[in-house]
């Protein structure tokens, strides 16, 4: 198996470096072998200062690094977009041919490799998206997280239709033609929503070829002081909404 | 008809002249914009001078006061302002985002391992 993970970095210098190391060590112990070729495509978002690119400096045999960087701040959902046209790219790709998954995760250490490993597992066993689900997973969520978390479940539900146990995780895995479809053109936190709803979007379509099989996978989500600092809050949900109202009034709306 | 010269009236058509000044010196090359401008600005000062003419404009259309006669076209202008520039804020964003997007994917690289001790 081919995987490309996708990951945006903003001002995550040390716990970058953390994250990158687990994820060597994970696919270096992975036994089952069927992983063949790892890429990272780390998009630094105009951090400052910039990502030294050194903590990337981490590449083996098994996994190489493609780092990029935004010149200037613009938000997580454009770093996971410049991202993914990074993985998309035919200058990009593995010499072995095509990606067959992709896998977006966080690159504070809130995400382990090893559930970054049970996404790609998903796709492989033949779902289209694969999205993480703390709930299940064991993670310590904190209680003003899950009033929030209730909040963004209920409002998705309602605007996308898709009934789903968590949102807004970060870790979610694509195969290649789910990764094709999901544009992301919102380019700050709305993105969650907005992956959701093009997830929605392309399973509405009467044809069995368009249907997205989606699979929730248990995952556990790492909360530390610092990503709870940095995380989303209540009024980051505001924001959200407000992102998403502008979107639809001026055609951020994916087509159909 | 008379003219209420008040101390408010005033200031307000000074106002209004002193921003014409202020056009006609910078903007000298827009003959056209300047004419236009001198037109609202005529009629605008008219209408401080001569509040009988917004009174009688706002019975005749059945507003109530002829301040309102004013402010209500006023209100809709300024909504419709504010969403247009929202709309071009939008757009500058998105062309900012594509821009540095293919900036950023241009000067992607590999980071090559500088032989990575213990990696």
């Amino acid at each position: 198996m081919r995987l490309a993970v996708l990951m945006p970095v903003f001002n995550e210098q040390e716990r970058l470096a953390e994250t990158l190391a687990d994820l060597r060590v994970t696919f270096a112990e992975d036994s089952s072998a069927s992983l063949t070729d790892v890429t990272v495509f780390l998009v630094d978002d105009g951090s400052a200062p910039p990502i030294d690119e050194a903590a990337a400096r981490a590449s083996t045999s098994l996994m190489r690094v493609v780092f990029a960087r935004h010149a200037v701040n613009l938000g997580q959902g454009a770093a996971l977009e410049t991202a993914r046209r990074l993985a998309l790219d035919a200058r990009w790709q593995p010499e072995a041919g095509a990606f067959d998954a992709f896998v977006t995760m966080d690159s504070d250490g809130q995400h382990r490799a090893r559930d970054v490993l049970a996404m790609a597992r998903a796709i492989e066993g033949g779902a289209d998206v694969a999205l993480g689900d703390r709930f299940k997973g064991g993670s310590d969520v904190p209680k003003s997280r899950r009033i929030l978390l209730a909040l963004a479940r209920a409002f998705e539900r309602a605007t996308t239709g898709l009934r789903l146990s968590d949102v807004h995780n970060g870790l979610r895995g694509f195969g290649p033609r789910a990764m094709a479809v999901i544009r992301i053109r919102q380019n700050r936190m709305a993105h969650a929503t907005e992956i959701s709803r093009r997830i929605a979007l392309a399973s509405s379509q009467r044809t069995a070829l368009d249907v997205l099989r989606v699979v929730e996978v248990p995952v556990s989500v790492i909360y530390t002081r610092a990503s709870l600092a940095k995380g989303q809050r209540a009024s980051g949900a505001i924001a959200i909404v407000m992102d998403l109202f502008y979107g639809f009034l001026f055609g951020n709306e994916p087509r159909r | 008809m008379s003219a209420e010269f008040t101390p408010a009236a005033a200031a307000l058509v000074l106002l209004l002249a002193a921003l014409f000044v202020h056009d006609f010196v910078t903007l000298a090359r827009n003959r056209r914009l300047l004419l236009v401008q001198f037109v609202v600005f005529a009629g605008g000062a008219a209408l401080i001078v001569y509040p009988e003419i917004a009174r009688r404009l706002a019975h005749a259309a059945g507003i109530g006061r002829g301040v309102d006669f004013v402010l209500y076209p006023l209100v809709i202008w300024l909504v419709r302002e504010a969403l247009l520039s929202r709309r071009r804020r939008h757009e500058a964003q998105e062309r900012m985002t594509e821009l540095t997007r293919s900036i950023a994917m241009a000067g992607a690289r590999e980071v090559t391992s500088a032989k990575v001790n213990g990696g």
